[in-house]
């Protein structure tokens, strides 16, 4: 398949390596910092390793946006055999990394990247990216992608507070998740990267009906895929459910990598989709 | 005809002094009612919870002067719902309640009018109970009822023998409860509220037979056993102001105009009472204008001004500050919930709850009590969890209290509880809450452990003083001398196998080892549950377990 611009995104994005290959898409890794040790999401460790330190560590890794000068190097790269880019990224609310990307893209003169800020996390970003790869023209790669961006929706189901508080991306109190007790919380990442919290519920087996539930309210959608951090059999489950419900999607499975991981925590589930 | 009446007549001096007459008697005996508690388990004390709530009852009318039998007993009615605690408390405020009503308009009773009054009193608390159950405190209120009237059409009947028939047959048909009820015959006691009521009646036959009661005495009395409960509460920005009481004593006074005038200048504001006799309770940051404006109605009493920001401040520091409360509700709900323990007063608050009222498992909160919470709610519509089954009856009467809309959820434990606020989501409407919050709170089994407070028989177990007992959602089902061992045998009743997490609330008197074994022994007896430790704080009770 030839294509005369690239697709590049971020380690956020959780793009199963087989899409990456099929589509070639590039994937700039943001970085995992376990005190003075720092690992690049997905490159140096694997998601197992990861969560097998995660839960060993006392205090939760750090992590960060990759640099605009890493960002530039990659467009640098892509210049040489594409004559435009689109570079789509975990939302801006959440992550310096479209701002690095813009400013490292900024850099790299005569090439035309076009920055999208995906205003989500994780996997809808991989059928952003997959999107944009199957469209003819870098335009209409644009347009197809702007269009679903206000319609990426995470629906996920942590199986602690204890991250997402630690890593400081959720007020608690306003997601009335409490202080004390250790509440499933069941969370929207919803467009704008506005994270609201959708239920709380006691119990892990008690949790997944409910997610299941609102994500049927949520109908239609046009892309849906389940993921996991260490889960493979809820999020398997899970998936068997909906392909059940939804005949007509694949439903694929993927992995939550290092760096969201870090908030939401081992055990996180998550179904993620676009709404149509 | 009014010089006639009141020679053998009730009038509002008599009743005034029947009133303290029948304090003086429960405040001296109350103990004996607390030992008759069926349960063996450090609850609120039926004998403590009627003891309270009459108090209240009589506080008011302490102050009043009227000559008419209706106003002081509309004062007690008054008293009595606002002091209610535990359900013994309750069916007490009903009963004078009753009696108020069948009063009504009335300057002075004659004997057949005052057993036409008791009677009315049980028959008012029998409609105030959905299920009313024979051998308790209903039982013998209308064989007071009963034997009052027989008195009351004999020959010479006159107060003194009316009033003295009633506490007869309330004495009678006490002896006669272990025969109508299996768990007072299992325990071998007779029934606490209607003994407390029994001797209520007598010590109104006291106050009637004597010619000079000493009320100096009285008044003392009481003070030694005043209530604890304490509400502590999330006031709206602005500051925490003063607690202002009083009365007011005047002519022709206009409830609804002081109150309306009252509310502009705070919260929380209660005013009740009569014409004659107002009763003001109110948060301001200005207690001296509250004053002179009620100072322009009548003769002030009782003035009490509380500065609670030192309270506040003492609050905060105690409970490690901040409230659980976030942004506006777009539901426009608030939550408020009886809690007593740090750990679970601040587990309640970080899950959204708005309002404590401290209280629960010992000292249970009055109907005042809540009431002052959920007045300092910033919500018009209020959920109120009662959190404990004795509580339950004194939380439902707040609903007719306040111009707020509250709901109550019968939550009976304190998992119940927390189970329900879990439940809540504030941008679904309160019906939609309050239906989750049920189911919620019913999906959830409560295992409670405490020591024995008396020997007893109940549900088939024999059971010693100081013994480790363990309660399964309110029911005595094991006993033994081992924490561990208690709640090992009470989550195998349970049945593990369709449980996945139990949650353990440690109170105040589990020593770190005892949590570790209790841990420790559920962790190897029960591998697939999982265990969450919480302190709780809570008093009495070791340890508190919710399984779900």
């Amino acid at each position: 398949m030839t294509r005369s611009f690239a697709v590049v995104t971020d380690s956020t994005a959780d793009l199963p390596d087989e899409w990456r290959d099929r589509y070639d898409i590039e994937v700039v890794p943001l970085k995992v910092i376990f005190g003075k040790e720092t690992f690049r999401d997905r490159v140096d460790m694997t998601d197992e390793e990861f969560f097998r330190r995660l839960a060993a560590s006392n205090t939760l890794p750090t992590t960060s946006a990759p640099s605009p000068g890493e960002f530039a190097e990659v467009y640098r790269r892509l210049a040489k055999d594409h004559d435009g880019c689109i570079s789509i990224h975990i939302g801006a609310k959440l992550s310096a990394t479209a701002e690095a990307a813009r400013i490292g893209a900024a850099a790299v003169e005569g090439f035309n990247v076009n920055v999208i800020d995906s205003q989500t996390v994780s996997m809808p970003i991989a059928f952003l990216c997959r999107i944009a790869a199957e469209s003819e023209t870098l335009q209409q790669a644009i347009a197809a992608v702007e269009q679903r961006v206000p319609k990426c929706r995470v629906l996920a189901l942590l199986d602690s507070l204890r991250y997402l508080e630690m890593g400081g991306r959720l007020s608690r109190a306003g997601a009335m998740i409490g202080t004390m007790l250790d509440l499933k919380p069941l969370l929207l990442v919803a467009e704008e990267a506005q994270i609201k919290p959708v239920d709380r519920v006691r119990t892990r087996s008690r949790a997944i009906p409910r997610m299941i539930e609102f994500f049927r309210s949520e109908q239609p959608v046009e892309y849906v895929a389940v993921m996991h951090a260490q889960a493979k059999d809820d999020a398997e489950r899970i998936a068997a459910d909906l392909r059940h419900e939804l005949p007509d999607h694949a439903i694929p499975l993927g992995q939550i990598g290092c760096v969201l991981g870090t908030h939401a925590g081992p055990r996180a589930l998550g179904i993620v989709y676009i709404k149509k | 005809m009014v010089a006639a009446v009141k020679a053998t007549g009730v009038d509002g001096p008599l009743f005034k002094r029947a009133l303290l007459g029948s304090l003086n008697w429960l405040a001296s005996n109350h103990e004996e009612v607390n030992r008759l508690n069926v349960f063996p388990v450090p609850d609120g004390d039926t004998g403590t919870n009627m003891l309270l709530t009459l108090q209240s009852a009589v506080e008011d009318v302490k102050q009043s002067n009227a000559a008419e039998v209706s106003k002081i007993a509309k004062l007690a009615s008054h008293g009595s719902l606002m002091g209610a605690r535990g359900n013994s408390g309750v069916i007490l405020s009903q009963i004078f309640r009753g009696f108020a009503r069948a009063v009504e308009g009335k300057s002075s009773l004659t004997p057949a009018e005052l057993a036409a009054a008791f009677e009315e009193a049980a028959n008012a608390a029998y409609r105030a109970v959905n299920k009313p159950t024979e051998g308790t405190i209903l039982t013998v209120a209308r064989e007071a009822g009963r034997a009052a009237a027989t008195a009351a059409s004999g020959p010479d009947a006159n107060v003194p023998r009316v009033i003295a028939a009633a506490a007869a047959g309330a004495r009678a048909a006490v002896l006669k409860t272990p025969s109508q009820l299996q768990i007072l015959r299992d325990a071998g006691v007779v029934d606490a509220g209607g003994f407390g009521l029994q001797l209520i009646l007598e010590g109104m036959l006291k106050s009637v037979e004597e010619t000079e009661p000493s009320l100096a005495a009285l008044v003392d009395t009481n003070r030694s056993i005043s209530p604890a409960s304490q509400v502590s509460m999330t006031l709206p920005e602005g500051g925490w102001g003063y607690c202002t009481e009083f009365l007011i004593e005047g002519a022709n006074l206009d409830l609804d105009v002081i109150r309306g005038e009252i509310e502009a200048m705070g919260n929380s504001v209660l005013v009740v009472g009569e014409p004659e006799l107002v009763k003001v309770h109110v948060h301001t940051d200005d207690p001296t204008s509250v004053i002179n404006l009620a100072g322009r109605y009548g003769k002030l009493m009782k003035l009490n001004v509380g500065d609670m920001s030192t309270q506040h401040r003492r609050i905060l520091e105690t409970e490690g500050g901040g409230t659980g409360t976030g942004p506006p509700r777009p539901n426009g709900v608030g939550i408020a919930a009886v809690a007593a323990g740090r750990g679970l007063v601040d587990i309640f608050r970080g899950l959204g709850v708005d309002a404590i009222i401290e209280g629960g498992q010992t000292m249970n909160p009055s109907t005042q009590d809540m009431l002052t919470a959920i007045e300092s709610v910033p919500y018009d519509e209020v959920i109120l969890l009662p959190n404990n089954g004795n509580v339950i009856a004194a939380a439902k009467q707040v609903i007719g209290l306040t111009k707020k809309k509250v709901h109550v959820v019968d939550t009976r434990s304190v998992p119940q509880g927390v189970s329900a606020v879990v439940a809540f989501r504030p941008e679904r409407p309160a019906s939609e809450n309050l239906s989750a919050m049920k189911a919620e709170a019913e999906r959830v089994q409560t295992i409670e452990v405490t020591h024995a407070v008396r020997d007893t028989r109940s549900n088939g177990l024999r059971v010693k003083k100081g013994d480790v007992i363990g309660l399964i959602n309110d029911r005595l089902e094991f006993a033994g001398d081992d924490y561990a061992e208690v709640v090992n045998k009470a989550l195998g009743k349970l049945g593990p196998a369709s449980y996945e997490l139990v949650t353990v609330y440690r109170g105040e008197q589990a020593s770190d080892d005892e949590l570790a074994k209790l841990e420790s022994e559920i962790r190897s007896s029960y591998p697939s549950l999982e265990v969450e430790v919480q302190q709780g704080g809570q008093q009495h009770y070791p340890f508190i377990l919710s399984v779900e």
